[in-house]
């Protein structure tokens, strides 16, 4: 007699993993689809409309490269964390504590304009790093666990720009809106775009500088080696605490550096407010885990994920909810996380009378 | 003189932080219940939302006039979702943190799709506060402390004082804390790691809805968009607070009110302190929590790593990691 059995596979191929990875936000999508239909909504046409939102006209395609930007910066400081098999789920108050620096310097700082600008991204990098420290240090030096000190980090940082924004930086002469100051210099555009800045060229960059660092270098494969096995990794000689000090401080620093461009690169956010940069934190963490450590599948996410985020404002003006988007979010990264189970697996078919391996 | 006008100013303090506390106090036992077992819940902001806005349409469009059986929607609500959490990383043993997450985002939109036309919607079955008559209105701490809603009473006294007796007065709850601590030990001594934890999960994220119905069947009470407003990760910062114990868990959810509410009485009153003006003083107060929080885990972590045993205030061992026999 033959039956069907799931098989443990002993080592995952990464193609495999993800593959299995996007197979599961498919079904994640489709099943999302079918509860849109039972709402008596039609996910054709609104997947017609997203693509024609996108696509149809210029606006769309930098719309989705302008709200990557931010995701992206957030989503590489979790990706290189996640090397070391650390959680770094501050990215979002990191991201703030980048644009707090950086708006600080950007109002008060009297200098020509590339000067005050080279000023705020040194902030907001170190501002960024300085955010993860104390929780960098305790986890290599105490093995403090870094999802809730992370974590917690982040509402003191929505604090600390609601106080800047209503408190001791506020633009006193807006009434309306409860925000800080508009810094005066932004990042140079990009020739020949509406609204792109050479923002865009920064996740870029530094996830080509990463996916080298890891493909050719000695630190990149020490850090690998440390995500893999710490103890095997202290044991060949790696000071393991130091270097995930060091690496943890990059992955602020790079999220820092993410609220600066933000700030200063992307029309209309040149003020800090609660509300600056809510989602980035969020959505980069989605995209790291979807990248599952590619550097280069990540900025494919990246602009996955903007453009879903896009999309879903455009359809707001026409008549869909941005919670819809947000409840399709949840759906998405729980058929991600089932996908990275179910690629461990294999279904086999199999005798049922030949009995099975006995175990040492 | 002095010492009269601290106490009548303490009193009123804990009077509002009371009630303000009482969601996160919920939803922190329900963290600590499936923490316990080993399962790390991030999605409590979800799961709040979805248990206030269930009891929302309840109370509101199914004309019900009992704000218990509203409340019981709202639980039922959150437990079928967090059903589906606990299915998910329970069974199928995927990554806790990333399908936390999911909750905790999919939660917040589905709950705020569904309560889109409900915004404002006044809630009037309400819960009446308890009154133990007239003669005890005469003594302000007991005035503080006696007037309240039952659900206030359940919360703070009657779900930590049963949960303290079941995890460390039961056997049951023994084999629950060895789940949390050492899941193969317990699979082999012939406890369900699979049922401990499952049921746990979904009973803590019951807790989590009924934080929610709490929220809209009492204190606000109407539905608003992202009703949690960040109680539920402070319900997790809390557990931690509170070493997974139940009544120090109580002890820092009051802590967090307190610090609110000493925020927005400074803005009521318009303190001034050098350097701070009141509304700069709700800011710093309210970053307060969280970092008492971290300082609160760093302390026994820093102690260990100088040789000093501080008693154990540190996570489950089994915390977030998914258990699966032929790993062991």
């Amino acid at each position: 007699m033959k039956a069907f059995r799931l098989e443990r596979q002993l080592d995952l191929d990464p193609r495999r993993a993800a593959l299995y990875r996007i197979l599961g936000a498919l079904c994640a999508l489709l099943l999302g689809a079918l509860v849109l239909v039972a709402t008596g909504r039609n996910p054709v046409w609104i997947l017609g409309q997203a693509i024609d939102a996108i696509f149809s006209r210029q606006r769309g395609i930098e719309g989705v490269a302008l709200r990557a930007t931010p995701i992206l910066m957030t989503a590489l400081s979790v990706a290189l964390c996640l090397r070391l098999r650390i959680w770094n789920i501050g990215a979002g108050g990191q991201f703030l504590a980048g644009a707090f620096a950086a708006v600080g310097v950007g109002i008060n700082l009297d200098a020509p304009g590339w000067v005050v600008l080279f000023a705020m991204a040194a902030a907001g990098t170190l501002a960024g790093a300085a955010w993860i420290l104390v929780p960098a240090l305790a986890r290599a030096y105490w093995g403090v666990n870094e999802i809730i000190t992370t974590l917690l980090l982040n509402f003191v940082a929505v604090q600390l720009a609601a106080w800047a924004a209503l408190g001791f930086w506020r633009d006193e002469e807006a009434f309306a809106i409860q925000s800080t100051k508009s810094i005066e210099d932004t990042l140079p555009g990009i020739p020949g775009t509406e609204s792109l800045s050479i923002a865009l060229f920064f996740p870029l960059v530094i996830a080509g500088v990463l996916w080298w660092v890891f493909r050719s270098t000695r630190a990149g494969y020490e850090i690998d080696m440390i995500g893999g096995n710490p103890k095997a990794a202290a044991f060949a000689g790696i000071n393991v605490p130091r270097r995930m000090v060091a690496v943890m401080l990059v992955t602020g620093a790079i999220a820092g550096l993410g609220g600066m461009i933000q700030l200063a690169g992307s029309p209309g956010a040149q003020q800090l407010n609660a509300g600056f940069g809510a989602q980035y934190g969020l959505s980069g963490f989605i995209v790291a885990t979807i990248a599952a450590g590619s550097f280069l599948g990540l900025v494919v996410a990246g602009f996955l994920i903007a453009a879903m985020f896009f999309a879903g404002l455009i359809l707001q003006t026409r008549g869909l909810s941005v919670y819809i988007i947000l409840a399709l979010y949840g759906i998405i990264l729980i058929g991600v996380a089932v996908g990275e189970i179910a690629a461990r697996f294999r279904l086999v078919r199999a005798d049922l009378d030949i009995a099975p391996p006995e175990s040492p | 003189m002095i010492f009269a006008l601290v106490e009548s100013a303490l009193l009123s303090l804990v009077k509002v932080a009371i009630p303000a506390s009482t969601v996160v106090v919920l939803a922190a036992l329900g963290v600590m219940l499936s923490e316990r077992v080993g399962v790390l819940n991030l999605g409590q902001e979800g799961l709040i939302g979805i248990g206030a806005v269930y009891a929302v349409i309840a109370a509101t469009e199914w004309g019900v006039t009992s704000p218990w059986v509203s409340m019981l929607v709202g639980i039922i609500a959150a437990a079928l979702a967090g059903a589906i959490f606990a299915v998910v990383v329970v069974v199928f043993r995927a990554n806790q943190v990333l399908a936390g997450l999911a909750m905790a985002i999919g939660g917040i939109g589905l709950s705020n799709q569904l309560g889109t036309n409900r915004n404002g919607t006044p809630v009037t079955t309400l819960f009446s506060e308890v009154n133990p008559g007239g003669k005890f209105t005469s003594n302000a701490v007991l005035e503080t402390f006696l007037f309240h809603d039952p659900v206030v009473y359940i919360a703070y006294i009657v779900l930590p004082a049963a949960f303290w007796f079941l995890l460390f007065r039961t056997r049951h709850g023994m084999n629950m804390r060895a789940v949390g601590e050492n899941p193969a030990a317990a699979d082999a001594a012939g406890v369900s790691v699979l049922w401990a934890r499952f049921g746990y999960t979904v009973a803590g994220s019951a807790l989590a809805g009924a934080g929610g119905a709490y929220m809209v069947l009492s204190f606000t009470p109407t539905w608003a968009p992202d009703i949690a407003r960040g109680r539920g990760w402070v319900a997790l910062a809390v557990v931690i607070f509170g070493a997974w114990r139940p009544f120090r868990v109580v002890a820092g959810a009051l802590l967090y009110g307190a610090m609110i509410s000493l925020g927005m009485t400074a803005q009521a009153r318009n303190w001034n302190l050098p350097f701070l003006g009141p509304r700069d003083l709700s800011f710093f107060l309210s970053m307060i929590p969280y970092l008492v929080t971290i300082v609160a885990i760093l302390i026994p972590a820093g102690a260990a790593r100088f040789g000093r045993r501080i008693r154990s205030t540190s996570a489950p061992g089994g915390l977030a990691v998914p258990y699966s026999r032929e790993e062991r």
